[in-house]
């Protein structure tokens, strides 16, 4: 397992507190999970995702990971609708493990609250936090 | 008060190798190394895998009575309980089954291998060696019998795959003797060295070993015996002599995966404090032929005879590698009328098997579909209150999803634990 000064926490993205990422771009915002999450799962076999069309709210449960033994549910970062899914994650979930900020993202998302992007963590807040064992 | 939390002596390699550490049974335990849980389960089916279970607890019961008291704590009968004739239990055998309390119900499940007359080593599960001490210590009154939990003093490395015996051989003096004769549930030699049994298996820097045919994931392989001095030199051998066959270390999360795959119970979740039987290891009750009763007393026989209604636990085998999760809340099974019958004990996936046409393979089934390339398949145990016939199929349902399973007599093909070996050293 790695140590928080081994994780690859980029600058160019938001971090909740349940390990999902979110990063602007143009209209829309991707999500994912990061390394930190990917770490701890270990290798990932499954993964499902949401229809495009769909809306959730902040924090509402959107899909599921699944590793060898578990199953971890997936939160929305930010609320809105689904633009987009990595359907690439059907065939290839480890992408998760191995590229988890890039061709391992999840899903695009059209944000229909502001303050939801406000509440996320920086990667300094995000860091301290995880010393802090949340 | 929080338990102290204990390590074996591997534990500093464990992390220098990047291991992903868990407390399980006490021990801060690896549960997947850099490899990952998915390559360290196949590479157990394809090649060799090597385990850390020093963790395990094993207890050595002496003395005159030694066989008495085993006979009334232990559910195998010793006396008959060795192939399929049901020879008695000798110096070198090996025997699986259960220790139960009065209500029948189980205490912890154990390997017992008898290693001379009067001799006997009982390998527990990880935190159980005390608990299991205690109980045949209450029932030995005034026997003549020691009972020694030697939990700290013996370490264990089990290699596990089809490759075990071909590493084995790169490392072990005078291997062919070793091997000669070497059945499944058999042992050899001593981790002792003043045992005169140390000289028969010692590896080629002198390190004496029980080697025992036996293992916990399906697959050929040994379990290996050591005194804990000796167990980082013996890891760093076989890992040595294993690289030609691409043998890896593995963690808890393989051995949790292969061994529900191939059918074994995890005690304290698959077998458990509820009545020990309706479930797929009657084997290890020690019936008559007719099955109408028991061929010795022992512990919780009673309780087990006078049982009118108790649940099945059953192994089932799902369409894909979807699971339910086990945890808070309980996953439960539903009946074809969507009531709720019983619940899930164990749902993990098994990566090495795959459904093609109406039959199961896994990847080291020689008659495998050509190109066969399986995502894995969602497996396990559940306990129902009706009893469930193999073919049938339920639903598992947690707080998130449905999942159609079939009920089983077998999870994962072609498994090569009773292979012999002469077949394996040709691989």
């Amino acid at each position: 397992m790695k140590e928080i000064s081994q994780l690859n926490l980029p600058d160019d993205v938001r971090y909740a507190e349940e390990h999902e990422w979110a990063r602007p771009e143009g209209e829309k915002v991707r999500v994912g999970i990061d390394d930190y999450a990917q770490d701890q799962l270990g290798d990932i076999v499954f993964v499902e995702l949401p229809q495009v069309g769909d809306t959730f709210e902040k924090d509402e449960e959107f899909g599921t990971v699944e590793s060898v033994k578990a199953v971890s549910e997936l939160y929305m970062p930010i609320g809105g609708e689904i633009l987009a899914v990595n359907t690439a994650l059907e065939e290839f979930p480890e992408l998760l493990n191995s590229d988890p900020y890039d061709d391992g993202w999840m899903i695009d998302v059209i944000p229909n609250n502001p303050d939801d992007w406000d509440a996320l963590m920086t990667k300094d807040a995000y860091i301290e936090a995880l010393k802090g064992g949340k | 008060m929080h338990e102290e939390i204990r390590n074996t002596p591997l534990h500093d390699w464990h992390l220098s190798h990047g291991a992903n550490m868990a407390v399980f049974g006490g021990y801060d335990m690896p549960l997947w190394y850099p490899s990952g849980a998915k390559k360290e389960h196949l590479t157990v089916l394809t090649n060799a895998g090597i385990f850390d279970t020093s963790h395990m607890a094993v207890i050595m019961v002496t003395g005159t009575d030694a066989f008495e008291l085993l006979q009334l704590c232990f559910t195998k009968d010793l006396n008959a309980c060795v192939g399929k004739k049901k020879a008695p239990l000798k110096p070198g055998k090996c025997v699986y089954g259960a220790y139960l309390n009065e209500n029948g119900e189980l205490i912890d499940d154990a390997i017992v291998s008898q290693i001379e007359h009067n001799i006997y080593m009982i390998v527990v599960n990880a935190g159980m060696g005390g608990d299991v001490a205690r109980h045949m210590t209450y029932y030995a009154g005034l026997r003549d019998v020691e009972i020694i939990d030697l939990t700290d003093k013996i370490g264990k490395i089990d290699i596990q795959g089809p490759m075990a015996a071909g590493i084995l051989m790169n490392i072990l003096k005078e291997p062919e003797e070793v091997f000669d004769e070497m059945f499944y549930f058999t042992f050899k030699g001593h981790f002792d060295s003043r045992s005169t049994l140390a000289g028969t298996v010692k590896l080629t820097d002198g390190t004496p070993l029980l080697l025992s045919r036996t293992g916990y994931t399906g697959e050929f392989g040994f379990e290996i015996f050591v005194n804990p001095d000796h167990l980082i030199g013996t890891w760093e051998m076989l890992l040595a002599a294993g690289k030609k066959f691409d043998l890896i270390p593995c963690g808890l999360a393989a051995r949790d995966s292969l061994r529900a795959g191939a059918l074994l119970p995890l005690s304290h979740q698959d077998i458990g404090p509820w009545p020990f039987i309706n479930h797929r290891w009657l084997f290890t009750l020690p019936y008559n032929d007719d099955g109408t009763g028991f061929t010795k007393k022992f512990i919780g026989d009673e309780a087990l005879h006078n049982i009118e209604e108790s649940e099945h636990t059953c192994a089932f085998v799902g369409y894909d590698l979807r699971k339910v999760s086990t945890h808070d809340p309980a996953a439960y099974v539903l009946d074809a009328a969507g009531n709720e019958i019983g619940t899930v004990l164990t749902c993990v996936s098994d990566m090495a098997i795959g459904r093609h046409g109406d039959r199961i393979y896994s990847i080291s089934s020689p008659d495998k579909p050509e190109g066969f390339n399986p995502k894995g398949l969602c497996c396990g145990f559940v306990k129902v209150k009706p009893k469930l016939l193999s073919g049938q199929i339920v639903e598992l349902k947690d707080n998130r999803r449905k999942i159609k399973v079939m009920i089983v007599d077998d999870i994962r093909p072609d498994r090569t634990a009773r292979r012999p070996i002469k077949e394996m050293l040709k691989i």
